[in-house]
C-alpha cells in the first residue's frame, strides 16, 4: 500500500516534529511547588550578584525550601526579559533584581510589586540600608526593594598626567581640585593649556549624571513632575560641563565604547568619575602595562553620588511572596552582603556592614595598594539623600541627556542641544 | 505568460553531444580564484579574529590583536564549560535547530510544490497571504507569543521555542520560486499518468529535484534557529537554555573578557561548520547528480 | 499582483530534464486507482499540501498579529492597568512624528545604499560561484561565513573600523592626508557605515539563493548554446539570467523586506548599543524606533501603530519593487 504508507509517513513525521515539541514539555512549569512538596523559589539576577554559594546555604538552613537560580548575563537582557513579562502578565521569578538605572521604570510600576513593609519579616526594615538607598526603592509608601550593592562614586586620576601637567599628584594633594565641580574645572583648563592633546575627562556625560544626581531636584520634582526646562540647577550643571567641553576638556568617547576602552589605553584622558566597580574596569581596560599610573581618591567634587547597585524586589506574579521576601532579606542581610562582596566584590549597601573589616581592610594593587574598601566606605556615607525619579528618569538621563551632550561633543551647537534635550525629555515622559 | 519567452531555443534534437560537467561549467581562471579568494578572507576574518582573541587570556586587547593565535585556546574552553552549561546547551540548540530544519524543509516543500504546480481554488490569494506575513515586524510579537505560551503551558519548555519555527513564510516561498522552474511539469504528468497519487508525486518527482534548494533552506534554517536568541531568551529558564542564550551569561560582568566570549562563540559554531559541510554537500551532489545521469 | 508570483506556469519551454527520480528502496505494486479517489486527491490534497503552514500560522502567528493590531487602537502603557481606547489616535499622533519621518527616511536610505550594490554583487559572485571550481562546498559554503560570526565579535570589529578617533580607516584616511570621516555624527557617512555592514553580512547569503537557481537551469540549455557557438558571458546574460527570474523577484522581495526591517546593524553601530540610533537618531530605523517607543517608553499602542505602518510599507515597496524587477528582467526578450 505504498499511496497509504507514504502519506502516513509524513503524518508521521508531523505529528514526530509536533510530539518532539511537546514531549519536550514538562520540565519546567513553575507552580512553585516541587515533586517532594517543597517550596521552589527562583530568584533572577543579572551580571554578578555572588550569590552561588549562599543560595545552597539558604536551602540547608530551611530543608522545605527550594531555590532555583536565573541568571542572564546583562542587564539589559535581563530587564527587557523582565518587562516583557510584566506585560505578558506571567513568567516572572519570585524574586527578581532591579538595576538603580531601570528603578524608576519599575517603580511606575509598583503595584506590579509587593510592598516588602508588608510582606517581608517584620524585623527588616528600611533604616537596615544606607537612607538615600532604601529611599531610592520607595514610592508613595511602598518600598518595592531590598538594596543588594550599591557605586559610591570616588574620583580615579592618571599620576602621570597629572604631573606632566605640573598638578600635584598624591591622594592628599588632590584633594584641592576635586572639592568643587567648578575647582575640578578650573583644574581642567589649567591641565589643558599644559598638555595640549589629552583631555580632562572621558566624555562630558559621565560628569553631567554625577552632578544632576546631587542635586536636590533632577529631572522631575517630588510630584512627579517634568522639570527639564524649569530646573536652573540641571541648566547650570549643563553650562558648565557644554563649557568645558568648549575648551576642549572632554576626550568625547561614549562610555563603555570600543572607543572608550581604547582611550584608556591611550591615556586619552586623566580624570574618570569612578564608583566602586569601576576599579575593575579601569584595570581591565588600561591593562597591566598602565599598573601604578592610576590612582583614586577619597574625594568627589560637591560631595558624593552613586552610580549603579541593585534592589531584589518580590513581584506580585509570585505565588510565594513571603517566602520570597523572607529569601530576599536574608540574601541582603549584612553578613550576606559582605560573603557576596568577598565573592564578586559587589559594594555592600547595608550600615552595618560598611563597618565589616574584610570589606574596609581590601586594597588594590593596581592603585597603588590604597585601601579601596575603607575609602569606598566612607564615600557612600557622603551620599546625598535621594533625589525624586519620575517614570522616565533613566531614559531621560541615558538616552536623552546623554544623547544631547553627545552632540554638543560632536561639533552641534550648544543651544540647539538643549533644545533636543527638552524636547526630547518632554517626549519621553509622555 | 512571459516565463514561456523567456527561453532560449529549443535544442534540435540530434545535434546532441554528451559534454562532460566540466566542460560545461566555465573552467575558473586565476582572476576568479583571486576574487573569490578576497571574498572569502572577507568573510572568515571576524571568525579569525574571533578564535584570536580566544586564543589569548583576559588582558587582551581587541583594539590589536597579534594576527597569529596563542597558545590558550583550551584554556578558555575549559573555563567556558566550567562557567555555564555548555554541554547541555549544545544538546538543547541541536534538538531545537535540528527539529525546526527538518519540519521547515519538508513543510515548505510541500507547500511550495502545491503552490508552484498545483492548481487549486484561492491559490494566488493564499500565496500573496504567505508573502505578506513576511513583512510583519516581529519585535513586539513577543509579548503576546509569550502570553500564548504561558497559555499553552509551554513556557520554560523546547516546545515553546520549536514551535513558532515550525514553517516559515521565507521557506514557502523559496520551495515555491525554485520548484516553478526546476520541476519540468511534464515529469509531473509523466507520474500522474502513470497513476501516482499527488503525494506519490510530491516525493518521487518533486522531491529528488529539489534538494539543493531544500539543502539550502536547511542551512539558512538551521543558522537562523542556532543564531536566535531574544525568544529563547524570554521564553526558556535560564539553567535550561539554548546555547546562544548560555553564551550571554559570558558577558556577565562589568567589564567583559573576550577571550572567554569568543572561546564560547567559536565553539558554538562548530556545529553549525558541520550542518554546512553534510548540507553544502548536498546542494553541490544536486548538481554533480543532474550532470552525471543526465 | 500578477502571474509570476501566483500562477502555476504551464511549461518552461524546453524539453524536460530527464527524470533524476530517485528509484524508492523497495519495488510497490501498482495501485489500481479509481477515478473517485483521483479527483478527491486532485480537489484536496493541495490544501493539505498548504496546511501546515497556514494551520501553525492560525495557531501562532495570528494571534500576535491581531493583539498588535488591537493595541494599536489603545493608549497602551506596557504593564499599566488601564488602557484608555484612543482609536486611530495613534496612528495620526505617528503620521505628526517627526522622529518617525525620520527614521523612515533612515531606513530608506541604509535600504537603498546597501541592496542595490549587495543584488548586483549577489549575482555576480553566484555566476563565479557556479563555475568548476575546485573545492567547491569550501567555496559555497565559506560566503556564509558572515552570517555565523558572533554579533559581540561583529561590534567590536566594525567599530575598530568606523571608529572616528582611533578607528583603522580614518588612521588611513588621515595617513594619506585626507581629512577623517565623522562616521558616528555625518547621517550620510554612518548609513554608508551601516550598509556596508548589512552588505558585509548578507551578499554571500543572497549569492547563495541565486547560486541555487542558476544550478536548476537544465545542462540541455547550456549545452545547446555551447553548440551554438555562444560565449560565456553571452550565456550569462542572455540565458541564466532570464531563467533566474523567479528566484531574483524572491530575492528582490525578501531582501526589501528584510532591509527596511532593518535593526541589528544599527542597534550593533550604536557605540553605547542602544536603539536610540545615534545622539540625534541619525541612523535611527524604523525598527529601532519601534523598538525604543515599546520596549524603553513603554508605550506599546504608539508601538503597535508603527508596526502596522511599517508593515503596509514594507507591502508597498516589496509590490513596487517586484514590477520594476519584473519589468527589467523582461527587456531584451520577445514578448
Amino acid at each position: 500500500m505504498p499511496y497509504r504508507s507514504s502519506r502516513w509517513a509524513i503524518a508521521l513525521a508531523c505529528t514526530a516534529a509536533l510530539a518532539a515539541s511537546a514531549a519536550c514539555g514538562s520540565s519546567g512549569s513553575s507552580g512553585g511547588t516541587t515533586a517532594d512538596g517543597k517550596i521552589e523559589l527562583t530568584v533572577a539576577t543579572f551580571n554578578e550578584f555572588g550569590y552561588e554559594d549562599l543560595l545552597p546555604e539558604y536551602e540547608k538552613a530551611h530543608p522545605n525550601v527550594k531555590v532555583v537560580a536565573r541568571k542572564t548575563g546583562k542587564a539589559d537582557d535581563h530587564h527587557q526579559n523582565l518587562f516583557t513579562k510584566i506585560a505578558a502578565g506571567s513568567g516572572l521569578s519570585d524574586i527578581e533584581a532591579v538595576e538603580e538605572g531601570y528603578l524608576p521604570q519599575v517603580l511606575s510600576k509598583a503595584d506590579k510589586f509587593n510592598n516588602l513593609l508588608e510582606i517581608g519579616p517584620a524585623d527588616v526594615k528600611p533604616d537596615r540600608w544606607l537612607a538615600w538607598k532604601s529611599e531610592s526603592a520607595t514610592k508613595n509608601g511602598s518600598f518595592i526593594g531590598y538594596g543588594t550593592d550599591i557605586g559610591p562614586l570616588a574620583m580615579c586620576y592618571r599620576k602621570d598626567l597629572f604631573e606632566a601637567a605640573g598638578l600635584p599628584s598624591d591622594p592628599a594633594g588632590v584633594k584641592a581640585i576635586f572639592a568643587t565641580w567648578d575647582s575640578y574645572f578650573a583644574a581642567g583648563e589649567q591641565f589643558k593649556a599644559k598638555t595640549g592633546d589629552k583631555a580632562w575627562f572621558d566624555s562630558a556625560a559621565q560628569v553631567f549624571n554625577a552632578m544632576v544626581n546631587q542635586e536636590k531636584v533632577g529631572y522631575y520634582d517630588a510630584s512627579d513632575k517634568l522639570v527639564v526646562d524649569t530646573n536652573p540647577d540641571l541648566k547650570s550643571d549643563w553650562d558648565k560641563v557644554t563649557a568645558a567641553v568648549a575648551k576642549g576638556q572632554s576626550a568625547k568617547l561614549v562610555a563603555f565604547s570600543n572607543e572608550w576602552n581604547t582611550g584608556f589605553k591611550n591615556a586619552a584622558f586623566a580624570t574618570k568619575t569612578c564608583p566602586s566597580w569601576m576599579l575593575g574596569v579601569v584595570e581591565k581596560q588600561a591593562g597591566p602595562e598602565n599598573a601604578g599610573k592610576w590612582a583614586v581618591t577619597d574625594a568627589f567634587p560637591d560631595g558624593g553620588g552613586n552610580w549603579g547597585g541593585s534592589f531584589l524586589t518580590v513581584p506580585k506574579q509570585s505565588k510565594h511572596p513571603k517566602e520570597a521576601a523572607e529569601l530576599a532579606a536574608w540574601l541582603t542581610a549584612p553578613e550576606q552582603q559582605i560573603k557576596a562582596f568577598t565573592a564578586k566584590g559587589t559594594f555592600p549597601s547595608q550600615v552595618q556592614a560598611l563597618t565589616s573589616p574584610a570589606l574596609l581592610d581590601q586594597t588594590s594593587a593596581y592603585f597603588g595598594d590604597t585601601k579601596v574598601g575603607a575609602l569606598f566606605a566612607e564615600q557612600a556615607k557622603k551620599v546625598p539623600a535621594a533625589q525624586p525619579k519620575g517614570p522616565a528618569s533613566g531614559t531621560i538621563q541615558d538616552k536623552v541627556f546623554n544623547s544631547a551632550l553627545q552632540a554638543v561633543e560632536q561639533g552641534t551647537s550648544v543651544d540647539d542641544a538643549w533644545k533636543q534635550a527638552v524636547e526630547g525629555a518632554q517626549k519621553a515622559a509622555k | 505568460m512571459t516565463a514561456l519567452t523567456t527561453a532560449p531555443p529549443v535544442r534540435r534534437p540530434g545535434r546532441s553531444k554528451r559534454l562532460k560537467a566540466s566542460t560545461l561549467l566555465e573552467r575558473p581562471n586565476f582572476v576568479v580564484y583571486g576574487i573569490l579568494i578576497a571574498f572569502i578572507l572577507g568573510s572568515a576574518f571576524p571568525f579569525y579574529w574571533s578564535f584570536l582573541v580566544a586564543s589569548y587570556d583576559a588582558n587582551v586587547f581587541t583594539g590589536d590583536v597579534p594576527l597569529i593565535p596563542g597558545g590558550n585556546f583550551l584554556v578558555n574552553a575549559n573555563r567556558v564549560v566550567d562557567s555555564i552549561p555548555f554541554w547541555k546547551a549544545l544538546g538543547n540548540s541541536v534538538v531545537v535547530s535540528g527539529t525546526v530544519t527538518l519540519s521547515v524543509v519538508l513543510f515548505s516543500s510541500l507547500a511550495g510544490f502545491a503552490f508552484a504546480k498545483l492548481r487549486f481554488r484561492g491559490s494566488k490569494g493564499l500565496m500573496l497571504f504567505v508573502i505578506a506575513t513576511l513583512a510583519v515586524p516581529t519585535q513586539l510579537g513577543v509579548i503576546p507569543l509569550f502570553m500564548a505560551m504561558a497559555e499553552f503551558g509551554w513556557s520554560g519548555t523546547l516546545g515553546a521555542v520549536i514551535a513558532p519555527n515550525l514553517v516559515t513564510a521565507f521557506g514557502v516561498f523559496w520551495m515555491r520560486q525554485y520548484i516553478v522552474d526546476a520541476v519540468p511539469n511534464e515529469l509531473i504528468e509523466a507520474a500522474r499518468m502513470d497513476g501516482c497519487s499527488l503525494l506519490r508525486t510530491f516525493w518521487h518527482v518533486c522531491l529528488p529535484a529539489v534538494r539543493p534548494a531544500a539543502a539550502m533552506l536547511g542551512v539558512f534554517t538551521f543558522m537562523q534557529s542556532w543564531n536566535d536568541f531574544l525568544w529563547p531568551l524570554i521564553v526558556l529558564n535560564p539553567e535550561d537554555p539554548t546555547i546562544q542564550v548560555a553564551l550571554e551569561k559570558l558577558q556577565s560582568g562589568y567589564y567583559v573578557d573576550y577571550s572567554l566570549v569568543l572561546a564560547g562563540t567559536t565553539m558554538a559554531t562548530v556545529p553549525v561548520l558541520l550542518v554546512f559541510l553534510v548540507l553544502g554537500r548536498q546542494i553541490v551532489a544536486g548538481i554533480m547528480q543532474g550532470a552525471v545521469k543526465g | 499582483m500578477t502571474a509570476d508570483l501566483t500562477e502555476v506556469p504551464s511549461g518552461r519551454g524546453v524539453e524536460p530534464r530527464p527524470p533524476v527520480r530517485r528509484e524508492p528502496p523497495e519495488e510497490h505494486p501498482k495501485l489500481p486507482l479509481r477515478d473517485r479517489l483521483t479527483r478527491l486527491d486532485v480537489k484536496f490534497t493541495p490544501y493539505l499540501f498548504i496546511a501546515p503552514f497556514f494551520v501553525l500560522f492560525a495557531v501562532i502567528g495570528l494571534f500576535p498579529l491581531l493583539y498588535t493590531g488591537y493595541v494599536s487602537l489603545f493608549d497602551w502603557e506596557l504593564g499599566g492597568d488601564e488602557h484608555p481606547f484612543v482609536g486611530l489616535g495613534n496612528y495620526t499622533a505617528l503620521l505628526a512624528d517627526d522622529q518617525f519621518w525620520n527614521a523612515l527616511f533612515n531606513t530608506v536610505s541604509i535600504f537603498v545604499l546597501s541592496s542595490v550594490p549587495q543584488m548586483i554583487t549577489a549575482v555576480l559572485l553566484a555566476a563565479l560561484l557556479n563555475t568548476a571550481l575546485r573545492a567547491r562546498t569550501a567555496w559555497r559554503m565559506g560566503v556564509l561565513l558572515p552570517y555565523v560570526a558572533s554579533l559581540v565579535a561583529l561590534a567590536i570589529i566594525f567599530s575598530n573600523l568606523f571608529g572616528k578617533q582611533y578607528g583603522l580607516i580614518n588612521t588611513f584616511l588621515e595617513g594619506v592626508g585626507l581629512s577623517p570621516v565623522d562616521w558616528q555624527g555625518n547621517w550620510f557617512a554612518s548609513h554608508v557605515a551601516i550598509a556596508t555592514m548589512v552588505n558585509w553580512r548578507w551578499t554571500g547569503y543572497n549569492a547563495l539563493i541565486v547560486l541555487a537557481a542558476m544550478q536548476a537551469i537544465p545542462r540541455e540549455v547550456h549545452e545547446a548554446a555551447l553548440v551554438d557557438g555562444a560565449g560565456a558571458v553571452r550565456r550569462f546574460v542572455s540565458i541564466t539570467l532570464p531563467l533566474l527570474r523567479p528566484t531574483i523577484i524572491f530575492v528582490v522581495i525578501t531582501s526589501t523586506i528584510g532591509g527596511l526591517q532593518i535593526f541589528t546593524e544599527p542597534k550593533l553601530f550604536d557605540p553605547a548599543g542602544g536603539s536610540g540610533g545615534g545622539f540625534s537618531h541619525q541612523y535611527q530605523t524604523v525598527v529601532l524606533y519601534l523598538y525604543q517607543a515599546g520596549f524603553q517608553d513603554f508605550d506599546l499602542g504608539y508601538a503597535s501603530a508603527m508596526a502596522w505602518i511599517l508593515f503596509l510599507v514594507v507591502l508597498v515597496i516589496a509590490a513596487a519593487n517586484f514590477f520594476l524587477t519584473r519589468r527589467i528582467a523582461s527587456t531584451g526578450e520577445s514578448e
